[in-house]
């Protein structure tokens, strides 16, 4: 038992029954490791916690006046965001915040790529951390129809109806996730249970086992720093450091909430209630996915109808999966990360993925088309443009991990910019384009000619 | 090497079939909880309602519900009408008809069809499922599933 003296007060009478010293002992000696990198990367996982509480909070609220059923789910939102007393804010908030979580989730997921803090013996940190990140998708997808407005109605019909491309058990399963063979207000109370008990109780456990091997393991030191390094006190130094980006954070969400109570009015991110969802209306033209999905949206529309003796659909979530899969299995495949060697090519793969998945974003929405300009000429200025803008972008990223990090492996990065190169300004199928951007950098990557050994391309420096 | 059977081999098997009938047990009447239950067919005919062929006046198509399913049902340039399943083939989005341009559309990912339900573009991978769509003499449109 420990001393009475110790400490006072509450702390005191705590101490003396539960013997807080074990506690304390290792809080004092927690530490976060200081290396070349910036140690701002290491407080993404925070933000991401402190968004998620968030929407624990005003998801509670919420539930106070929300009443899913076909003739109360629009209306107890629309009661909610026009009768309740500041019932608006906490609604923006809600949405705001779950935007804000995929975004800074995001963030953390790059960073712990690009520092290849995956390595070993950290690999389940980065498998459940990815688990998280496919949780907090199926969060934002479930929550979408809880409002029950035709944007949530025809995002669920198309979303859910991907299930089906599953071998064997597509159409069970497609049938159990919406409680029937077509999105009904049986979707939505499924959804709801989703997105009130089940993912909830699923994402406080993988949350409790991310933070368990973060806290056994501590923060990975930076790349090949392998011996004594200097750190930083985690409490109070990093904690306090913490807390003071949990409160701007906080008062950013606020302003956004405040200032765009609906959404910056993208599409893709707007949360107006719009009309009542109406399963003998047809689909409206311009509806879009939350931004997180888009990619794959516009992916959809990139498949013939069919290809390789597949359905087009079938093949693209099997491709979507098939990468989806890779990517979780990443700390296995980079093999001289796990060695403690620099692995550009993972990095690369990173900026790669960011081109891949920013070209299909932008033309899905639309960037640079022109109303009432032919359908066929309308989609190669809209590939164009964006191919523009994904090039431009390219090169000043490379351009910055070439001067300032030393980067020197950009054969995936500068595959996918051919890729965009070939579709958008030579007009060529994006994925006959794919095809043969991806022949040539794998022809590349064999004869090494854009390669140089032992390059120093996979550590994010100051 | 022969494998001996003893006495503990034949527990570890027992209690492992035991186990795995225990966790079968628990899964099994979850499945069957979640799995719905099958929707009655409906086979008969559906009449349009007064809405329904206002709808059609207007915007030259109404989708009706026909059972579980819904059913597009337009008229062309022609006057002739036509039934054809609302539930695009590529992803289930709800199609619509677009009389300026004698296509039905799927304005989720841009799915083109014709008069006849074929894909004329876009990614569809079949044609819309077809609806027996009649008129009977005193102008009542019905609409049943195309006998197989």
């Amino acid at each position: 038992m420990s001393d009475q003296a110790r400490y006072g007060g509450v702390l005191g009478w705590l101490d003396n029954r539960y013997d807080l010293q074990p506690l304390f002992r290792f809080l004092g000696h927690k530490e976060v490791p200081i290396g070349r990198h910036s140690l701002l990367w290491y407080f993404l996982g925070g933000a991401t916690l402190f968004f998620f509480m968030v929407q624990v909070a005003t998801g509670a609220l919420l539930l106070m006046y929300y009443r899913p059923g076909e003739a109360t789910s629009y209306e107890s939102i629309r009661y909610i965001t026009t009768k309740v007393p500041f019932g608006w804010l906490v609604r923006s908030v809600h949405c705001w915040s779950a935007h804000l979580m995929i975004v800074s989730l995001i963030v953390h997921m790059f960073s712990v790529l690009l520092l290849k803090a995956y390595r070993r013996p950290r690999e389940l940190t980065w498998v459940s951390g990815y688990a998280l990140f496919v949780i907090a998708l199926c969060f934002g997808f479930s929550g979408y129809l809880l409002p029950w407005n035709e944007l949530a109605y025809f995002a669920t019909s198309v979303g859910t109806d991907s299930v089906k491309s599953v071998p064997v058990v597509g159409q069970w399963l497609l049938e159990v996730l919406r409680g029937g063979p077509d999105v009904t207000i049986n979707t939505l109370y499924r959804f709801f249970s989703f997105h009130v008990v089940i993912l909830p109780l699923a994402i406080v456990g993988l949350i409790s086992l991310h933070l368990l091997f973060i806290q056994r393991q501590g923060m990975a030191p930076p790349i090949g720093e392998t011996g004594p390094s200097r750190g930083m006190r985690f409490f109070p130094n990093f904690a306090m450091r913490d807390l003071l980006l949990w409160l701007a954070c906080l008062l950013i969400l606020l302003v956004l909430a405040v200032f765009l109570p609906y959404g910056p009015g993208v599409p893709g991110m707007e949360w107006q209630l719009g009309l009542k969802a109406d399963p003998l209306a047809p689909a409206y033209p311009g509806i879009k996915p939350e931004w997180y999905f888009l990619w794959v949206y516009q992916l959809l529309k990139e498949f013939p109808p069919h290809i390789l003796g597949l359905e087009g659909p079938q093949l693209c979530l099997l491709i979507v999966s098939v990468l989806g899969l890779l990517w979780g299995l990443i700390p296995w495949l980079d093999r001289r990360a796990r060695a403690e060697q620099e692995s550009p090519e993972f990095s690369d793969l990173g900026f790669a993925a960011v081109f891949f998945l920013l070209f299909l974003m932008l033309k899905a929405w639309d960037i640079g088309a022109t109303k009432g300009a032919d359908e066929a000429a309308n989609l190669a200025t809209v590939a164009r443009t964006c191919a523009w803008i994904v090039v431009v972008l390219a090169v000043a990223i490379n351009v910055v991990r070439a001067t300032v990090y030393r980067h020197r492996w950009f054969l995936l990065s500068g595959t996918e910019v051919l890729h965009v190169v070939l579709h958008g300004f030579a007009g060529v199928p994006y994925l006959v384009a794919a095809v043969i951007a991806g022949a040539l950098g794998g022809f590349a990557l064999l004869v090494g000619r854009w390669r140089t050994p032992g390059a120093d391309g996979g550590v994010v420096r100051e | 090497m022969a494998r001996t059977h003893t006495r503990r081999s034949f527990l570890d098997w027992l209690l492992g079939t035991t186990v795995l009938a225990w966790l079968a047990s628990i899964v099994y009447p979850v499945v069957r909880y979640l799995t719905p239950l099958p929707a009655p067919v409906h086979s008969g005919p559906e009449r349009l309602t007064r809405g329904d062929l206002n709808k059609l006046d207007e915007k030259s198509f109404a989708i009706v519900p026909l059972g579980r399913k819904r059913v597009l049902v337009f008229r062309d340039k022609k006057q002739q009408l036509h039934a054809f399943s609302a539930k695009c083939t590529h992803e289930g989005c709800t199609v619509q008809f677009v009389p300026a341009q004698s296509v039905v559309w799927c304005a989720c990912h841009n799915g083109h069809f014709d008069t006849e339900g074929r894909v004329i573009s876009g990614p569809p991978p079949r044609p819309l499922p077809a609806y027996v769509v009649t008129k009977d003499k005193d102008g009542n449109i019905f609409v049943a599933p195309e006998k197989a």
